[in-house]
């Protein structure tokens, strides 16, 4: 038994070529799982990430109403102690008040229903990403009254440029059809061309201006870090509770769900992997088997039994295994560490997605106790593997020994 | 005492449909202290003939006792057993196991045996010594010539003590000089301590040697000399 | 030339074990690439039915300029031409009439802007799957001008079935387009950006209200085999007059889906990058054994005067053969199994695919039964086939046939 182990592990070192395949095999084993499982919850992220900054923020505030109907009429009561509320919890990092309405803009050429957010520039920038996202123009830098910023789908659909006049309709509180005169200021672009169509951004005070109150429709807010979100949202249903206080996963449960949803598909992508470097190796070891006819069949000829022989070739698969798994987890682990900074740009892959924020860089994450299992499996795995060609080494015959050249 | 016996032993090979007898109905009979070699051209069937005798072949009709065990009726690990405790085997080639030492090489066969590990290193060592490779027994087998190597193979053979020797063409790839120093060893062994040595080859060195020369030709013997 | 191919030919035969280990890894290559890219098509496709089953269907006739500028004056009458090429095609099991437009919604001092779907309803039925939407009411007649709202509207002016909507837009040239009429039933949508504001109509009502008697805004096909889509795309282009109507599929009318998707593609490809990585070693690793194990016998026929370039030549042969060999095989095993999961497609469990649902949708993921995906990824791995090839023949031009004998 000793001796078999001893023969076993000197045998792995006498073919390095046999030896670096089947290593190689694990390594490639391991780093796949590790990078495919880090790549897809990252993935996950970037989106949860790029939605949480682009459109719906970590936590948003309504009138109850308002979302049966998105009507003007259900504005914010009391804006000012919902500032309080916002201003002393410690965990939100920043607020931004808007002004929410349907409309219609009209350029010379043409006219499109929209939905006017009305914003307060310097809130929304700690907010959201539009500021950045502008391909054309300023972000409500001139201290002009009436500027508005507008999505590149509907310049074009409208037949206006940056300095370009158009007409904006809407309703004010008591339903009275109020309209203003607005100059572009500048031109947004987004993921979605639906939403570059049909979305404009003004600021409150011209709103405010234009239908003669002060009102607000909606706060949207960031806290600190996405870890906070949970209790600094239970804070503010409890001292909030005359609102509608909704989280990020309440508005878009897709993506709450996004990484369950992922884990269907990353364990049917792990079995595909798992599969083909199984049977990856059985070739390999068969390969090699057939290799060592000769020599085993001289053991089985001066007899080493059956059992010692499948045993041999077990033990020499097991410490190749033993070898590899160390290595594939530190070049997984490496490769993590590299990209999770610098991140992966998927533009090398995809064609020029536009995006505003965070955009096409993905950056892998995982949680350790990956490691642990994504090595222990393969370990198995190489195992298994090695079992249909230990069987098939038991086949040789001893004559293949005494074969004379 | 008889050692080997064949009976009305046949292989038949069949190859698309034709059949080709490799070995044609032999009786054998080798006794206790023979330096006998089986010669023959190739595709005589002296291969296939100490295949069978060494029991890592089948045959096709007959039957082989090897110290009056008829090794036709035993399971394949019963025979694996059979020839560890029985038969010393010395290929033309690839006889170690490249990865032990010569020591070790020797000490393996034992080792399958169940031999403690103080009778192992002992005899080692003695046989070592014996086929005059007493300052190699830490040396590797890529480490030795053909010769020594070969000398290794007997010294392994010898371990299990068993009731004779098969040595398929041991001298084929040695020189001159290492060929003589193996012959001599092993006449030595077969004069002094009754080793039977039983060998198939070409060499005109060992048939020299032999002192039964056995000649196949087609799968018949058509010669049985003794010397 | 012909002796290579013959010898590449029986070189593989020779020595049955080898090859089959080498076709074998080449085969696991090919089906586990399309096995799993069939997965994320499958995805894919299904998203586009999902969101296409919606509401635009897969692809649509209109005036030739309508897409630009969606105005009830870029309406048309369809020549019967058109109408019977639509009817003769077997791959259109239907073509839905609609005349669309936008309209002002209003009851007591409630107003609303809404889009107002003129259709034949049960032909939109079939394509938009509304009786199971019906949650109040019933449908009207095809000759009545009753109408269908959605839900959203109808908890905004706090309606009901029977209750009357007044409808206030602008008609084909100009003329004014108001009206008011009954609603005979509800829909709810699962997506709210439709559940909020329409209203379905008989067709024939609509273009009464808009002065636009027997006039289209689009003809919607209803298509049963998506995959057939380009095609069917190409034999009406050719018939169809382009200078009078504009022939749109899925991906012009719903520019967002197919940036989704695209969004979505350049992740999936690169997983599908990471499992090329490991088959690409399964095969290097098995040509790196077979080079090693025949080494004794290039060296042999290099000696016997065989010259290099001709046994590289076989070797390239021997590489193609069992490449395209694997490769039928490969594919033929795939389709079958790809063929149980497009009809048995993986599910979701719990709150996964309660979330999907919500949307209205199937949580399941399919796999696609593209030829496309199958030929594309056979070629892929063939190439990387040759690829490996590399180290045998980088290994016969440094090989020293007495130093190879004596391996």
């Amino acid at each position: 038994m000793k001796t078999t182990i001893k023969i076993a592990w000197r045998n792995i070192w006498r073919t390095p070529m046999r030896s670096f395949l089947v290593i190689g095999s694990i390594v490639m084993g391991i780093w796949a799982g590790i990078f495919v499982i880090a790549f897809s919850y990252g993935l996950n992220k970037q989106r949860t990430l790029s939605s949480i900054k682009n459109s719906i923020s970590h936590i948003q505030i309504h009138h109850p109403e308002y979302d049966k109907d998105y009507d003007s009429k259900y504005f914010l009561e009391n804006p000012d102690l919902i500032k309080t509320e916002l201003e002393t919890n410690a965990n939100i990092k920043a607020f931004a008040f808007r002004s929410l309405l349907n409309g219609m803009i009209s350029s010379p050429v043409k006219s499109n229903g929209v939905r006017i957010i009305g914003i307060n520039k310097n809130q929304e920038k700690e907010v959201t990403g539009i500021h950045s996202g502008l391909v054309e123009g300023n972000y409500f830098e001139s201290k002009r009254k009436n500027q508005i910023l507008i999505g590149e789908a509907l310049s074009k659909k409208l037949k206006v440029k940056l300095r370009s006049k158009i007409v904006l309709t809407f309703q004010d509180t008591d339903n009275n059809i109020v309209a203003g005169a607005f100059r572009v200021c500048g031109i947004f672009k987004t993921q979605y061309t639906k939403y570059d169509e049909g979305t404009v951004f003004i600021q409150n005070s011209d709103l405010q201006r234009l239908i003669k109150s002060k009102e607000f429709h909606q706060v949207a807010l960031l806290c600190n870090s996405l870890d906070d979100v949970d209790s600094t949202y239970h804070n503010l249903k409890t001292n909030l509770n005359d609102y509608e206080v909704k989280d990020w996963k309440t508005i878009s449960p897709e993506l709450a769900y996004a990484d369950e949803i992922m884990e269907t598909w990353l364990f049917l992508i792990m079995i595909i992997i798992m599969l083909a470097l199984i049977f990856g190796i059985i070739n390999t070891m068969l390969m090699a088997v057939f290799e060592r006819r000769r020599e085993l069949g001289m053991l089985m000829a001066i007899g080493m039994n059956k059992s010692k022989v499948f045993f041999l070739i077990l033990t020499e698969t097991f410490f190749l295994s033993l070898i590899g798994a160390p290595m594939g987890m530190f070049l997984g682990a490496l490769t993590i560490k590299l990209t999770s900074e610098t991140g992966i740009n998927l533009a090398i892959v995809g064609e020029g997605l536009q995006s505003v924020g965070l955009g096409n860089v993905i950056y892998p994450v995982i949680e350790t106790k990956f490691y642990i299992f994504i090595s222990v499996m393969v370990f198995i795995f190489t195992l298994i593997a090695a079992i249909y060609p230990s069987r098939k080494a038991l086949k040789l015959k001893p004559t293949e020994a005494i074969r004379t050249i | 005492m008889e050692i080997i016996k064949t009976t009305h032993l046949t292989k038949v090979y069949s190859n698309n449909g034709l059949e080709v007898k490799a070995v044609n109905h032999i009786d054998l009979s080798i006794e206790e202290g023979e330096f006998t070699a089986i010669v023959g051209p190739s595709g005589s069937g002296k291969t296939t003939l100490l295949n069978m005798i060494g029991g890592l072949d089948d045959s096709t009709e007959g039957t082989v006792k090897i110290a009056g065990t008829n090794i036709n009726s035993l399971s394949e690990n019963e025979l694996i057993d059979f020839r560890l405790k029985n038969i010393g085997f010395v290929f033309q080639a690839y006889n170690l196991i490249p990865v032990l030492t010569a020591k070790e090489n020797v000490e393996f066969i034992m080792l399958l045996q169940g031999l403690s590990e103080k009778e192992r290193k002992q005899r080692s060592e003695e046989l070592l010594n014996h086929v005059g490779l007493a300052d190699k027994l830490d040396s590797r087998p890529n480490q030795l010539s053909g010769g020594q190597q070969q000398r290794v193979a007997v010294a392994r053979a010898l371990a299990s003590k068993p009731s004779f020797i098969l040595a398929d063409e041991p001298t084929a790839n040695l020189d001159s000089h290492s060929t003589s120093t193996l012959l001599d060893m092993m006449a030595e062994m077969n004069e002094k301590e009754k080793v039977t040595f039983l060998f198939s080859t070409h060499d005109q060195r060992v048939i020299d040697k032999a002192r039964r020369v056995i000649t196949i030709e087609d799968g018949k013997i058509i010669k049985d000399e003794r010397r | 030339m012909k002796m290579i191919f013959k010898m590449a030919w029986r070189n593989i035969w020779r020595s049955k074990r080898r090859s089959i280990i080498t076709i074998s890894s080449i085969f696991f290559a090919v089906f586990f690439a399309v096995f799993a890219r069939s997965f994320q098509i499958g995805v894919y496709n299904k998203m586009i039915a999902n969101m296409v089953g919606m509401y635009t269907g897969y692809l649509q006739i209109h005036q030739n300029g309508f897409w630009e500028e969606q105005s009830i004056d870029n309406s048309f009458i369809p020549d019967q031409s058109v109408l019977d090429l639509l009817h003769d095609n077997k791959d259109i099991t239907d073509f839905n009439e609609r005349l669309e437009s936008f309209a002002l919604t209003a009851s007591d001092n409630l107003t609303k802007g809404a889009i107002i779907m003129g259709v034949n309803l049960e032909k939109e039925d079939g394509l938009m799957d509304l009786s199971p939407k019906l949650i109040s009411g019933e449908f009207p007649a095809h000759t009545s001008s009753s109408l269908l709202i959605s839900e959203g509207l109808a908890s905004y002016y706090n309606m009901s079935v029977g209750d009357s909507l007044i409808l206030l837009g602008q008609g084909y040239h100009g003329a004014s387009a108001n009206g008011i009429f009954p609603v005979s039933g509800i829909l709810k949508f699962p997506m709210p950006n439709l559940n909020d504001r329409l209203v379905l109509m008989p067709i024939l009502a609509a273009q009464e209200l808009y002065a636009a008697p027997e006039r289209l805004t689009s003809l919607v096909l209803q298509i049963d085999k998506p995959e057939k889509l380009n095609k069917l795309k190409k034999y009406i282009s050719k018939k169809l007059d382009l200078e009078k109507y504009e022939l749109l599929d899925w991906k012009s009318l719903l520019p967002e889906l197919v940036q989704t998707i695209q969004a979505d593609s350049a992740g999936g490809v690169i997983i599908i990058g990471v499992l090329y990585m490991i088959i690409s070693f399964g095969i290097l690793g098995t040509l790196l054994m077979m080079t090693a194990e025949r080494m004794r016998e290039f060296g042999i026929l290099i000696s016997i005067g065989m010259r290099k370039s001709k046994l590289i030549l076989t070797l390239i042969m021997e590489s193609l053969f069992m490449g395209i060999l694997a490769s039928i095989i490969g594919i033929s095993v795939v389709s079958p199994v790809r063929y149980y999961f497009n009809r048995n497609p993986i599910r979701l469990e719990d709150q996964a695919a309660e979330s999907i649902e919500a949307f209205g949708f199937e949580p399941v993921i399919p796999a696609s039964l593209d030829m496309d995906i199958a030929m594309n990824h056979a070629g892929i791995v063939l190439l990387i086939v040759l690829i490996c090839t590399i180290y045998p023949i980088v290994t016969i031009l440094r090989l020293k046939p007495v130093k190879a004998m004596r391996t």
